[in-house]
């Protein structure tokens, strides 16, 4: 590995899940410790039951069907592309242990097949959404609400589904390729193959780590934190 | 500003802090789905009425104040240190929201953003920016609870006025207690005698055992965002009621009040009151259901429609109590649509009939509701709630629409046999 292979790809990658877990747990503790307000901030009509309550609380986090009502276009924006993420958050998973049961089923062939359609798809539908928000927040009626923050995640996750896309219709190596370099970085050596070093791909994979590895470090201290504290305000609108 | 001035915002906003409001400020998107959920920025498409923006105000402060990411990269975030043009954008903003919650209902967080402007209020009012109209009838309401010794006396002959009117009204005796020690209801109505009458007369006809309190539920304190004075003001018919030893505080048609009383009271006072809260059109639903009263269910012949004030529907579940009154006494009821937890706002909430200096965008923001009335094709509306009454009378004058409004009491005292 070069330094910048060895920054991105490599010690990066430590740094940004250290930072990231670190981060999120710090987050979630600063959370729990401040204390809860002591008034009831609940929305009506809400379940009367604790059961009811729970079921409504993961239906309004994962599909809040009345931001669809009134919101269509960024709520389908929206959820297709945590979907797409967390396909292609499922699929990353492939390089650490290959998904054996699906293999037996598909054939080696058939697996690869079917990773490079899902994969694509997953990579397009995100690249769609965020160049969708990108427009909406720079040429939208409020583009004056918008901080620089929320440009620096856009462009963070453009870089990231860019170069990843590119991986993935024109990088033209396969997931055996990336499997070794996963095994490095979980022996705590991290390298590249021989397939890697030698191909020009390693750039694109430099620059999506080094967006993924920014991004990552950047998450705990941004909006982004709603991926947790969406469920805890959420469960105050159906709050005793 | 002065250091002073910014070091007593910072310590209000830390001490208003708590777990919610942290997390609003943490996670909010700016996505502005709630944009086409406030009938304010609808009405006028001004942004300091998009209710992310209300919040992105405070959140400015916070950023620079509460988080280390803010300090070290204000730009990033647009952490600002306050300043006059911060604090004018502050006041309309977080003045102007009439704290209906509609923007929480649509949040895909849902994030309270009527909790924050109220956080907002505190922030202003300790850079004294707080709105000088909603502080005066605040200040005026705990020096009448401060001075009842000279009150007392004025109080007690103007409901003996109430019972004489309302005696030649009905040709009967009618009585409206006062100071009954062990009533079963204390009755907290409003300043007037439109809030009393009907309750005396449906009370009278159900054989409650009930006693009328010397104070108003209205509660300024409130409105001005401070809630040490809106506790006072509430104080002064919780503790009546606990020195009566009554069984329920009974809310009239007041919006906020019923809110204060039974969502927030308790928790400012860091107490269970010994009795329960409940609004009048909950204690007039069970009458009717119990038979303790019999209406005529033609009483209201009038096509008559029915609005749901945010404070008791979305922010209070009361929803169906009022519908089944109206059902049992008004055959041709008429709901707008939409109604009950996505019923447009009025947009008289929040104290802003009592401040002139919103009144263009007060009214502006009416368009919505409007709509809604004229839809329903009804000249009578039903409305259980006198800042809303007030809006949508004045929203009757300008649009011309001709409506009578009235409270659901009015119609049901209308309809009793």
């Amino acid at each position: 590995m070069d330094w910048f292979s060895y920054l991105t790809s490599g010690i990066g990658v430590y740094v940004a899940l250290v930072v990231f877990t670190g981060g999120m747990a710090w987050r979630a503790w600063q959370w729990s410790r401040t204390p809860k307000s002591p008034v009831r901030l609940a929305l009506y009509p809400k379940p009367k039951t604790g059961p009811g309550r729970f079921g409504k609380l993961l239906v309004d986090t994962f599909a809040a069907p009345q931001s669809f009502k009134i919101a269509p276009a960024i709520m389908v924006a929206a959820l297709l592309f945590h979907l797409a993420a967390l396909a292609a958050f499922v699929g990353h998973l492939r390089l650490v242990h290959e998904f054996t049961p699906l293999v037996a089923v598909l054939g080696v062939d058939g697996m690869n097949t079917f990773a490079a359609w899902s994969g694509g798809a997953a990579g397009i539908i995100m690249l769609v959404a965020v160049l969708y928000w990108l427009g909406r927040r720079t040429f939208g009626a409020y583009k004056n609400l918008s901080v620089p923050e929320d440009y620096l995640l856009l462009a963070l996750l453009l870089g990231i589904v860019l170069m990843g896309d590119h991986l993935r219709f024109v990088g033209g190596l396969h997931a055996a390729t990336y499997q070794a370099w996963f095994a490095s970085l979980m022996a705590f050596r991290p390298a590249f193959p021989a397939e890697l070093t030698s191909s020009v791909t390693r750039y694109a994979l430099d620059w999506h780590m080094l967006f993924v590895d920014a991004f990552l470090i950047y998450f705990p201290f941004s909006k982004l934190t709603h991926a947790i504290g969406a469920f805890a305000t959420n469960a105050v609108r159906t709050g005793e | 500003m002065e250091k002073q001035t910014i070091d007593s915002m910072v310590g209000v906003l830390d001490a208003r802090m708590n777990r919610q409001l942290k997390q609003y400020m943490d996670i909010c998107a700016r996505c502005a789905i709630c944009k086409d959920a406030c009938h304010q920025y609808v009405a006028t498409q001004d942004m300091k009425y998009l209710p992310a923006r209300r919040a992105e105000l405070l959140r400015q402060i916070y950023r620079r104040y509460f988080t280390k990411a803010g300090q070290f990269l204000p730009a990033l975030y647009e952490a600002r240190e306050p300043d006059e043009n911060l604090m004018d954008e502050l006041y309309e903003s977080t003045y102007a929201c009439t704290g209906c919650r509609r923007c929480t209902y649509y949040c895909p967080f849902s994030i309270d953003t009527g909790w924050i402007t109220s956080v907002s209020k505190g922030v202003l009012i300790a850079a004294g920016r707080g709105n000088e109209m909603l502080g005066q009838l605040a200040d005026a309401a705990l020096f009448k609870a401060d001075n009842m010794d000279v009150f007392d006396e004025i109080i007690v002959n103007g409901f003996k006025d109430v019972v004489r009117e309302l005696e030649e009204e009905l040709g009967r005796p009618v009585a409206i207690p006062v100071d009954k020690q062990g009533a079963d209801i204390l009755y907290v109505a409003l300043a007037g005698s439109h809030s009393i009458k009907p309750a005396a007369v449906i009370f009278d006809a159900a054989g409650a055992s009930w006693t009328l309190s010397k104070f108003e539920a209205a509660n300024y304190g409130f409105f001005f965002g401070d809630p040490a004075k809106a506790k006072l003001i509430a104080d002064r018919f919780m503790n009546e009621a606990k020195r009566l030893g009554v069984k329920e505080v009974v809310i009239t048609e007041c919006g906020h009040a019923y809110r204060v009383a039974e969502m927030f009271y308790e928790a400012w006072a860091k107490e269970k009151m010994p009795f329960k809260v409940r609004h009048i059109l909950e204690v007039i639903d069970e009458y009717i259901k119990d038979g303790r009263i019999t209406v005529d269910p033609k009483g209201i012949a009038e096509k008559v429609t029915y609005h749901d004030p945010c404070q008791i529907g979305r922010n209070g579940g009361i929803y169906e109590q009022p519908r089944d009154i109206m059902h049992a006494i008004a055959p041709d009821f008429v709901d707008m649509t939409p109604n009950r937890e996505t019923q447009w706002c009025c947009g008289g909430g929040g104290g802003i009939v009592a401040m002139e200096e919103f009144n263009d965008v007060r009214l502006k923001s009416g368009g919505k509701k409007v709509e809604q009335i004229k839809a329903t094709g009804a000249k009578l509306l039903a409305c259980p709630c006198e800042n809303c009454r007030l809006q949508i009378e004045e929203l009757s004058k300008v649009h011309d629409l001709g409506l009578r409004i009235v409270p659901v009491m009015e119609l049901v005292a209308e309809a009793l046999r």
